[in-house]
């Protein structure tokens, strides 16, 4: 089954039957749902128009019913390089302005994380319908105040948590919550790049503000700008949530520049269940790229590379073949001359099965956006959802929680601590499975 | 080259040998299927590995009753 197989297959009876009652949010990516709006149009303004808006804008171009209507940001640099694409978009300097503008309909927020909280709720409050990026807030206590403006002003909010809106995953976590791998004992994921993660500075007084990643007065680094979707994978995949938390983070490599986040982190998420979650980052080495890897007793799901293992034992030969290599065995391992007495066990080389065909496939070194990684799904839903006004079920939940984890894991690397998630921060939450 | 006579009862000899190594393979066998819970029709199926296996017992025996020989005949010179 390829890409458009999936998505046509959510909109047809059956299967997408199935496919719909897991994944209901899909609904607003299906041929129905875009006929539903077809003509109309989405008036949208994005604020932050920095690498992330301009990849946004791009998918936005090939959106017919997309109109830009105004975009903002306070670095006039990138909002004349965005104003490029969208020459009829009026242009502001203050977000607070295009939030006054009745034109608007939708906004897409794109600034630096610190800012993301503070901005979505202006924006619900001002009626906007709003996508805004991962993580959803700076704080544990800024990301409950986002989820209960949004329920407060019944209004329409969308985290950028791209990867719910992907295919390819969603047709794995699928074959996941079916058993094709068995009970899920582990998830593993990582994260690794061997770049400084800086971006060019035309003027040093502008370090802080091109390169607000770097600093925690700003950022919260690492977890809440990579891990946030890996651990949202994770409860997907579980049907649950993580109740402990611990990790250790360390500014190993890129530690002479200023900047004070983290470049190397670890953490380990506990499932009621006892199954581990484990997220490693480190920017200073990039041999094994990005892995999402979901293991199960009968198999293993490598949600990245989209690919499938089975665990099922090789098949067995005669009595007298497993006779005669019980013997070989016991004679071999018996001839040790030198050195250690055991094999290391290598990991596994059988072929796996593709999960879908024709995926594309990314590495995770891209520092702006991936290619058919759920982007372009995620707007159309986005999209459909300032047309209609309808909140995609489940999505807002999921994106809620991989932000507190992200934020509580950051927080137990800080203090050293194992951290369970404060009552006070739940909200509903129902499994996707 | 001199003509070699093997005598009846030398064939014999080696017959009862060779007759009793496939016994003894068909054992290994049987042992197989036991100990690793293999099915029954190996016994039929697996005939290749247990002529195999007799050669192979008729040959370690082979050696072992030439070396008892040489054993005997230095010792005798």
């Amino acid at each position: 089954m390829n890409r458009k197989e999936f998505l046509a297959d959510c909109g047809k009876k059956g299967l997408a039957g199935v496919a719909l009652s897991l994944f209901p949010w899909l609904e607003s990516c299906s041929e129905k749902a875009q006929q539903e709006v077809k003509g109309e149009k989405a008036r949208i303004g994005m604020i932050g128009t920095g690498s992330r808006g301009l990849y946004h804008i791009k998918n936005l171009l090939r959106m017919p019913n997309v109109e830009m209507v105004a975009l903002c940001d306070d670095y006039r640099p990138h909002l004349e390089n965005a104003a490029q694409y969208y020459p009829n978009a009026k242009l502001y300097d203050d977000y607070r302005k295009l939030l006054e503008d009745k034109s608007v309909d939708g906004v897409i927020v794109t600034t630096p994380l610190y800012l993301h909280g503070r901005i979505t709720m202006d924006a619900l409050r001002a009626g906007k319908r709003v996508f805004c990026e991962k993580s959803m807030a700076f704080t544990l206590d800024e990301a409950l105040d986002v989820y209960n403006c949004r329920k407060e002003m019944n209004g329409v909010l969308l985290i950028g948590q791209q990867r719910l809106f992907d295919p390819k995953y969603a047709r794995a976590m699928q074959m996941i919550h079916e058993g094709k791998i068995g009970k899920v004992v582990g998830v593993r994921n990582y994260w690794y790049r061997n770049n400084d993660w800086r971006r060019e500075v035309p003027s040093p007084e502008l370090e802080r503000r091109i390169n607000w990643r770097l600093y925690s007065e700003y950022s919260r680094g690492l977890m809440t700008e990579l891990a946030c979707h890996h651990l949202q994978n994770g409860s997907w995949a579980m049907g649950m949530l993580p109740e402990k938390v611990m990790g250790s983070g360390s500014l190993l490599h890129w530690n002479k520049d200023g900047r004070d986040v983290y470049d190397a982190v670890s953490a380990i998420f506990t499932y009621p269940n006892g199954v581990n979650m484990t997220f490693e980052s480190i920017i200073s080495n990039k041999h094994f790229g990005m892995g999402e890897q979901i293991l199960g007793t009968e198999g293993t799901i490598d949600l990245v590379t989209c690919m499938r293992y089975t665990d099922e034992p090789a098949p067995k030969g005669s009595g007298m073949h497993q006779l005669v290599a019980q013997i070989e065995n016991g004679v071999m391992s018996n001839s040790v001359f030198a050195g250690t007495s055991w094999a290391a066990e290598t990991s596994s080389l059988a072929p796996g099965i593709p999960i879908m065909d024709n995926v594309t496939i990314s590495t995770g070194e891209s520092t702006v956006g991936a290619e058919a990684d759920g982007s372009i799904e995620i707007m159309e839903a986005f999209v459909h959802a300032v047309i209609t006004g309808k909140q995609p079920e489940k999505v807002l939940e999921e994106s809620y929680y991989a932000t507190q984890f992200a934020l509580l894991a950051d927080k137990a690397m800080h203090e050293n601590a194992i951290l369970t998630l404060d009552e006070k921060y739940r909200v509903p939450y129902e499994p996707m499975k | 080259m001199k003509d070699t006579i093997i005598t009846a009862g030398a064939k014999r000899r080696e017959l009862w040998i060779l007759l009793a190594c496939f016994v003894v393979a068909n054992m290994v066998n049987w042992y197989a299927i036991i100990r690793f819970a293999a099915p029954w029709y190996e016994i039929f199926t697996q005939i290749g590995y247990v002529v195999v296996t007799t050669l192979v017992f008729y040959l370690l025996i082979l050696i072992l009753r030439l070396a008892q020989k040489l054993i005997v005949y230095l010792k005798q010179k």
